[in-house]
């Protein structure tokens, strides 16, 4: 707007440096604002987690296979038994599958091919929970009945198999990057000694990014143990031990991950004090555990990527 | 994807090298890519098929759509995608535009009938205008003094829209003067602009005040677009006179078309002024002009199948997701049950997302790019905030939940199950994908503009304002709607901070009980009745994919056109 030229064009308005630094501030206190959120989660947790271990003893919570509100049994063991299956299974099916799709698109697929199956991939992540958790219900479980499967109308297989699904585009976008940024003159040095491109895939490219996609591995592991919708809905709500003996069993029947015990728990109606602060104490357990995971998730990554820049 | 048996190979000097093993490890690679794709695409298209139900439909009624609406639009995007590319963007764009332009129209619509009356809604616009209008005659008349603009920046808005002290403090203020037992606090305040709009005796009809309050900022925005593009003042303001009369004939063209004037008034705004610029732009470049043609033939293959069935007398399907599904309240009834309230609440829920996380996160973003030390022990503070962000964004959104109830409901007292509770619970969760993502539009900018911006006597604050948000801004809205998509979904939270299962009605404020659509559709899923299981939910889910598909797909758009221009 200003059509003068200023005397002096190194002076400032009057204040601005004081502006300059209220600016300063407020941005700070925003970023400031993600560490508040993470103290704001332990204190507030641990307060109450705090009030329940006052009642209950940490030992037999940390020990107890027994985990039944109404008689105020507080074992955690059987809603972490409930977490490893689906953890397991859905990493069992993501895992395999996103590491190749990872290799698909890294190394064979064209330009065109890419920027249409990378975003579409993206969407499986896109789709809300409770749409997988849907999905699981109504049309798998009965599928799976119908092939002849012995589950139950609820159980861990299908809510595993959605929770698969879910994170394979965490596994992929992962893992591709870290394949991508294995310099080409690997590639180059490998095909210059005749390798195939199935050798260069196999033989250089992954085992290269092993860092990349492990810390990939790890995110999605987390991901499938914090994930609540999947499994509140289509996995039911009896908290049951692993059974060692038929491993099969595990699959067919009901079972309750931590998330959605939490979830059952802070929506049921007349629970005692101490199983309402129960909640807590699972809460705090489930993101101190995933809190770690993503940290050496991180680490791995970081490590990695020193190696190639 | 068989691969060709013993297909011998090529001779490498000495031996043949078999190419089986490599060929079936791409073909399986590549079914690995696709399986889960076709995996959900298969429930998506069960799902679809429940919501609609198609095959209720006498088969000469798809014979009839098939051939009026299918085939021409598969072929013309056949043409598009063989022979002109540039035109089947132009094809997607103008057929998207309306439609999101008339989801922004129908959130107005919700949020002017359930929150906000007309009235209120003219009175904050033009209250809000006055404020901007002194903050700039104040920029001029005093263009030195910095730190008094800071002050004009933020008591004009106040006085103008809420009063000194805003009305909001003064009840709360007397309310704990009245808890402790203090009696009546301030008995008296300045009111605001507002609330004297509000209370003169006599205002114009509706719609003409939803001319001047909605139609008049948003044509002014897009006119000012058109004047910069084409150069030239008078197409601008040609075009603002051409939007304000296209919404103004709502009074004769509204009630013909069904919409009334008020609804033909939003639904213009929204739809008309973006096409027309698009179009311009399009026509004045001369590139993919065969693309206008699509929304042609697909509004005339729409109209020409149901002229067509109505001749030849063919049932229609009877789908469960229609018109009246999504304007009902929920019922015990699969037949008169309806998503309307929780469609309400999602959409109030994301007004009090926007409102609370965006700026926070944008301001995040902008300290740890463009102000944030990179050594010395803050650097180390700084590392260290960046890496709690990153591992924010991996925390469980149950954890979110949790916490939500931890400090909304027991430490700050808000109501339990309440839109804001629930805004705030799922807001704090998407808040690190928000910083992260504008942290990467920021990144984006290239430092050269920066050092110019710096060289010609720019302080930080100046180069961030001018020079890198309109760059990144782009980013930084994709970014944001990726994230807002993932929030419209998030339903443990929701749980957690006990958001009501169904509300009969819609809530008419952010304190009031809410219900939302994810939370909805899972109170359905619990009803064991196959009209329930398959019906009505099948309709939530498809309304809730289709909301997030088109969020999606705008957010992809704006980053296509966005990274071309770069």
């Amino acid at each position: 707007m200003s059509t003068e030229p200023a005397d002096d064009i190194t002076s400032r308005p009057r204040g601005a440096a004081a502006r300059e630094r209220i600016y300063r501030y407020v941005l700070f206190a925003c970023a400031a604002t993600s560490v508040l959120i993470t103290v704001g989660i332990v204190v507030l947790l641990a307060r109450d987690a705090a009030r329940f271990f006052g009642i209950v003893d940490p030992l037999s919570f940390f020990t107890g296979t027994e985990f039944i509100l109404a008689r105020n049994t507080f074992g955690v063991l059987p809603l972490v038994s409930g977490t490893l299956i689906v953890t397991v299974v859905s990493a069992a099916i993501a895992i395999p599958v996103g590491v190749a799709a990872a290799v698909y698109l890294s190394e064979y697929a064209s330009e065109r091919a890419r920027a249409v199956l990378k975003p579409a991939l993206e969407v499986l992540a896109g789709i809300p929970t409770v749409v997988y958790g849907i999905f699981a219900l109504v049309y798998v479980t009965p599928f799976l009945q119908a092939i002849g499967l012995p589950v139950n109308t609820f159980n861990a297989l299908s809510a595993s198999i959605m929770v698969g699904i879910m994170i394979i585009p965490m596994v992929s976008s992962l893992s591709e990057d870290a394949m991508s940024a294995v310099p080409d003159s690997l590639r180059q040095a490998a095909y210059g000694m005749g390798a195939t491109k199935y050798e260069v895939s196999t033989g250089v490219v992954i085992p290269a990014a092993a860092s990349g996609i492990f810390s990939s591995f790890i995110l999605a592991l987390s991901r499938a143990i914090g994930e609540t919708m999947i499994v509140f809905i289509a996995m039911g709500s009896r908290p049951r031990m692993i059974e060692l003996g038929d491993p099969l069993q595990n699959l067919w029947q009901a079972s309750e991950p931590m998330t959605a015990a939490m979830v059952r728990i802070n929506s049921a109606d007349n629970v005692s004090q101490v199983a309402f602060t129960s909640l807590f104490a699972i809460g705090l357990t489930l993101f101190l555990i995933t809190f770690l995971m993503n940290v050496i998730s991180n680490r791995i990554a970081a490590r990695y990527r020193e190696e190639y820049d | 994807m068989a691969a060709p048996e013993g297909d011998a190979g090529i001779a490498a000097g000495t031996r043949d090298v078999s190419r089986v093993k490599g060929r079936a490890f791409e073909a399986v690679c590549l079914a690995a890519t696709s399986a889960g794709l076709v995996a959900v695409l298969i429930l998506l298209l069960f799902v679809a098929a429940d919501a609609f139900r198609p095959f209720s439909a006498d088969p000469g009624w798809g014979l009839v759509y098939f051939l009026t609406l299918v085939v021409p639009v598969l072929g013309l995007a056949g043409y598009y995608y063989l022979s002109d590319e540039p035109a089947g963007e132009v094809a997607y764009a103008t057929a998207g535009i309306p439609v999101v332009g008339l989801l922004a129209a129908g959130a107005m619509v919700v949020l002017v009938v359930e929150l906000i009356t007309i009235i209120e809604l003219f009175a904050t616009v033009l209250a809000a205008g006055l404020a901007l209008a002194a903050i700039a005659l104040h920029a001029r008349l005093r263009r030195k003094a910095a730190l008094e603009r800071l002050g004009v920046m933020i008591l004009a808005p106040t006085v103008a829209i809420f009063g000194v002290p805003p009305a909001e403090v003064v009840t709360l203020l007397n309310w704990a003067a009245g808890e402790l037992g203090a009696g009546t606090l301030v008995t008296t305040r300045v009111t605001s602009l507002r609330e004297l709009v509000m209370m003169a005796p006599v205002l114009p009809a509706d719609w003409i005040l939803l001319v001047l309050s909605l139609t008049l900022p948003v044509a002014g925005g897009f006119g000012l677009l058109v004047a910069r593009r084409r150069d030239s003042r008078r197409d601008g303001l040609a075009f603002l006179g051409g939007a304000v009369a296209v919404a103004a004939a709502g009074l004769v063209a509204g009630p013909l078309t069904g919409l009334g004037a008020e609804g033909w008034v939003i639904a213009s705004t929204f739809t008309l002024p973006p096409l027309a610029v698009y179009v311009e732009g399009v026509l004045r470049r001369r590139e993919g002009v065969a693309g206008l043609v699509f929304p042609v033939v697909l509004v005339g293959g729409v109209l020409l199948g149901a002229v067509l069935v109505r001749q030849l007398g063919f049932a229609a399907p009877d789908p469960w997701l229609d018109p009246a599904f999504i304007l009902d309240v929920p019922s015990r009834t699969p037949e008169d049950a309806g998503i309307y309230p929780a469609l309400v609440g999602s959409v109030m829920m994301m007004v009090v997302i926007v409102v609370a996380i965006f700026p926070v996160g944008v301001g995040a973003a902008i300290y740890l790019e463009e102000y944030a030390p990179s050594s010395g022990l803050a650097g180390k503070v700084v590392t260290l905030i960046e890496i709690n962000i990153g591992n924010l964004a991996g925390v469980p959104s149950v954890v979110y939940g949790l916490l939500g109830l931890a400090l909304f409901i027991r430490v700050v007292n808000f109501p339990t199950g309440t839109v804001i509770v629930g805004a705030l619970a799922v807001g704090l969760l998407i808040l690190p994908i928000v910083i992260i993502s504008a942290q990467e539009a920021i990144r984006a900018v290239p430092d050269s503009h920066r050092q110019a911006s710096y060289g010609m006597g720019a302080t930080r604050w100046q180069t961030v304002r001018r020079v890198v948000l309109p760059q990144a801004l782009p980013g930084i809205l994709t970014g944001t709607i990726l994230a807002l998509g993932r929030a419209i979904g998030e339903t443990a939270p929701l749980l957690m901070v006990g958001l009501a299962a169904s509300v009969r009605l819609a809530p008419n404020g952010f304190f009031d009980l809410g219900a939302a659509m994810p939370r909805q559709i899972l109170t359905w899923s619990s009803e064991f009745e196959a009209a329930f299981r398959h019906g009505v939910l099948a309709a939530g889910v498809v309304t809730l994919v289709a909301v997030l598909i088109i969020m999606n797909a705008t957010a992809i758009v704006i980053r296509n056109k966005y990274q071309r221009e770069a």
